[in-house]
């Protein structure tokens, strides 16, 4: 464990001739790329043994991005560092471990919540298909094959020992290979029936597990055809070893008979235990939701504490300043909107986006309302920076000299894009603003400008409107950025 | 006092009888401190069933009707204007919510409530919503603008589209003035109109909103979570 910690995760490189399996092994170990190609080549002389051991690794390591997306954490609260004065305590740290990385809210099974309080011990293997696994072709790189994947795979209960009972059971059947290329007499046919038994209860008992963390892992249980297909192959490989076992010592009129005995008692045995299992499944499924849905309260107590309670606690210190207590409960109030509301498959990072975070700071710098409403939506360009900046500058012009809530409108229609930041303070004349005021003129006009856009300024004593336009060209190959 | 009200100018001149219908004791009584003299708040339900009952023995002209709301079949406010339907000619509904989804609104608005405002609104502003709502003219915040304006799109109405489906481009001009902050008098100013005629229009919108069969505007809010 500690060695592995200090190297970087085996993952399969982007840089790739291949599939990434020895750059990515490469970085692992630490050894030049060129000399892991070289070996691996060399290797695949040896009787194929590369080739094997690279398509072992192909199969078994997950890619860098997989890798990326399964330890993805959902970011903590974006509120509490920017409203609470005192530090998060211990308990707000201990709960926000159990941050879920799928959407929370609106989620049918908690399976996405349970895999965010395991996603810290990779839940990876459901990714392993051990049946795909091809266990004679790979013979001396099988015992190496499991310890580099150790970083990604769980370190709960015995580490690694699925993989360790996969390469011991594969340096068996090369010794015994060997063995017999040696000249030793090996029986052969007790023992391959014998593995056949062995190997096909070991995957449906590895079923177990896998069915399990496919569903905490993937709530869709895409899964699942693929797990029913393991038991039918578990099963037919364990059937076939015993009547190949059977059918050695009588004829096949007999092994048949038997067969259709030992099948009917099994039926005879599950039609008795088959109300008390179903029972026991109900239970089981019972406090398995039980369970969910303590998690999922836990979750949101921890949010709650989180954010609104620590909020909370700071306006009734700040009881005394109205400035402050307003600001407090804006601010929160749109942490929990977003939290409550954000639409989880919608894009972030697009304008509309800025745009709020923009009024969202100005309205924590100053403490008027600003009220955004957003109509359409587009993605980031270099001219929509320059719009949104110049938009943070008339918003802040607004709350500062109107005054009131400040309202902003932005609209996205066929790529062209406006917005309007309207206030209703005492209003100003253009002319009358000192040419070395940069803030309306430079900020706002000028940088409209330079990237292609309009800006227009419309002051009455009812309140000031800055309007923005930017065209719908994309100003990065049309418009010159002077 | 109701056979009056239909042609009443937007004006206090007269009291208006009011119903406030929310689930929390606080902000109830909190609005109805803010809410100016000319309006009597004649009841109070917290619960979809006290509603339809308070608003059926005192009828009011008004219902400040939330759009969350505990007890009936859990369909919150619209539930109490479906209760209330034989009342809808002559009681009118204004929705109050801290709902930012868009569903909540737009069902609640189809349901046949004359207006949206958030709660965060101030005491004389919603004391205007309420005169005008009582008057029979419908009350867009710039948010329910900007949902209209998302629902239906941003383009006018061609002679060929379904009338119910699309927005003219007079609507569509009221409606962006209103998501950009203006209020009736300034949206009547800048477009050199009357009042009246932005009333027209934004009654005309609201009477899209909730008769249109546009098979978008549904799927669109359950989609659209936020805006």
């Amino acid at each position: 464990m500690t060695t592995a910690l200090t190297r970087p995760p085996l993952v399969r490189s982007t840089d790739r001739v291949i599939a990434g399996v020895c750059a990515g092994l490469a970085a692992h170990l630490g050894w030049p790329v060129r000399n892991v190609r070289t070996g691996m080549a060399l290797a695949t002389l040896a009787g194929g043994a590369g080739l094997a051991f690279y398509a072992w690794l192909w199969i078994m390591v997950p890619t860098a991005d997989e890798s990326a997306r399964r330890n993805a954490r959902r970011p903590a609260s974006p509120i509490a560092p920017a409203v609470s004065l005192t530090p998060a305590p211990v308990t707000a740290a201990h709960f926000t471990g159990h941050a879920p990385s799928a959407p929370l809210w609106g989620m049918p099974d908690a399976g996405a919540s349970a895999a965010g309080v395991r996603s810290s011990a990779g839940a990876s293997g459901a990714a392993v298909p051990p049946a795909a696994v091809p266990p004679l072709a790979v013979l001396p790189g099988a015992g190496d094959g499991a310890a580099p994947t150790a970083p990604w795979f769980s370190v709960r209960g015995v580490r690694y020992g699925k993989e360790i009972l996969l390469g011991t059971g594969l340096l068996l059947v090369a010794g015994i290979m060997i063995a017999q290329l040696l000249g030793v007499d090996v029986p052969l046919g007790t023992l391959i029936p014998a593995a056949a038994v062995l190997g096909g209860a070991a995957i449906a008992w590895m079923q177990l597990d896998e069915n399990r963390r496919a569903g905490l892992v993937d709530k869709t249980k895409a899964d699942q055809a693929g797990g029913w297909g393991r038991l039918a192959a578990g099963l037919a490989l364990v059937v076939a070893g015993v009547l190949v076992m059977v059918s050695g010592s009588g004829s096949w009129e007999q092994t048949w008979l038997a067969l259709l005995a030992s099948v009917a008692v099994l039926g005879g045995v599950m039609l008795v235990l088959l109300p008390w299992a179903l029972k026991f499944w109900r239970d089981l499924e019972a406090e398995r939701s039980g369970r969910i849905r303590e998690t999922e309260r836990a979750e949101i107590a921890a949010h709650l504490h989180d954010s609104v309670l620590q909020t909370l606690a700071l306006i009734q210190r700040r009881a005394g300043s109205e400035h402050d207590v307003v600001r407090l409960a804006r601010a929160q109030e749109r942490e929990l909107r977003g939290w409550l509301f954000q639409d989880p498959g919608k894009e972030a990072g697009q304008l509309s986006d800025r745009i709020k975070a923009a009024a969202a700071e100005v309205e924590d710098f100053l403490g008027n309302a600003v009220e955004v409403v957003s109509v359409g939506d587009t993605a980031m360009t270099e001219a929509h920076e320059a719009l949104v900046q110049a938009s943070r500058e008339a918003m802040l012009n607004a709350s500062r000299h109107g005054g009131g809530t400040v309202s902003v409108y932005l609209e996205v229609s066929d790529g062209r894009v406006e917005v309007f930041v309207k206030d209703r303070g005492p209003g100003f004349d253009l002319d009358d603003v000192p040419e070395d005021r940069l803030g309306v003129r430079e900020s706002i006009i000028g940088r409209m400008k330079r990237h292609g856009g309009t800006a227009a300024i419309t002051s009455t004593p009812n309140g000031t409107e800055v309007r923005l336009g930017l065209p719908a060209r994309h100003p990065d190959n049309a418009e010159g950025r002077l | 006092m109701n056979n009056a009200q239909g042609t009443a100018p937007n004006r206090p001149a007269q009291s208006v009888r009011v119903v406030i219908v929310d689930d929390h004791g606080i902000f109830r009584s909190g609005l109805k401190a803010d809410l100016d003299a000319s309006i009597q708040v004649v009841g109070e339900a917290a619960t979809v069933e006290q509603a339809i009952a308070v608003i059926a023995r005192e009828r009011p002209e008004v219902v400040l009707l939330d759009v969350h709301l505990p007890g009936g079949l859990g369909g919150g406010g619209r539930e109490v204007i479906a209760g209330s339907a034989a009342l809808l000619g002559t009681t009118k509904f204004l929705a109050l919510s801290v709902s930012d989804a868009a569903e909540d609104v737009v069902a609640v608005i189809r349901a046949g409530a004359r207006g949206y405002v958030t709660k965060t609104i101030s005491g004389a502003e919603i004391t205007d919503a309420v005169f005008r709502v009582a008057g029979g003219d419908a009350v867009f915040s710039p948010r329910l603008a900007g949902f209209v304006l998302d629902a239906f799109g941003t383009a006018p109405a061609d002679i060929a589209d379904n009338e119910l489906d699309k927005l003219s481009a007079r609507e569509l001009e009221v409606m962006r003035l209103i998501a950009r902050g203006y209020s009736y008098k300034e949206v009547a100013k800048e477009l050199f109109i009357s009042i009246k005629t932005v009333e027209t229009h934004v009654s005309a919108v609201l009477r899209k909103l909730q008769l249109s069969s546009r098979h978008e505007l549904t799927k669109w809010a359950a989609e659209r979570r936020l805006l």
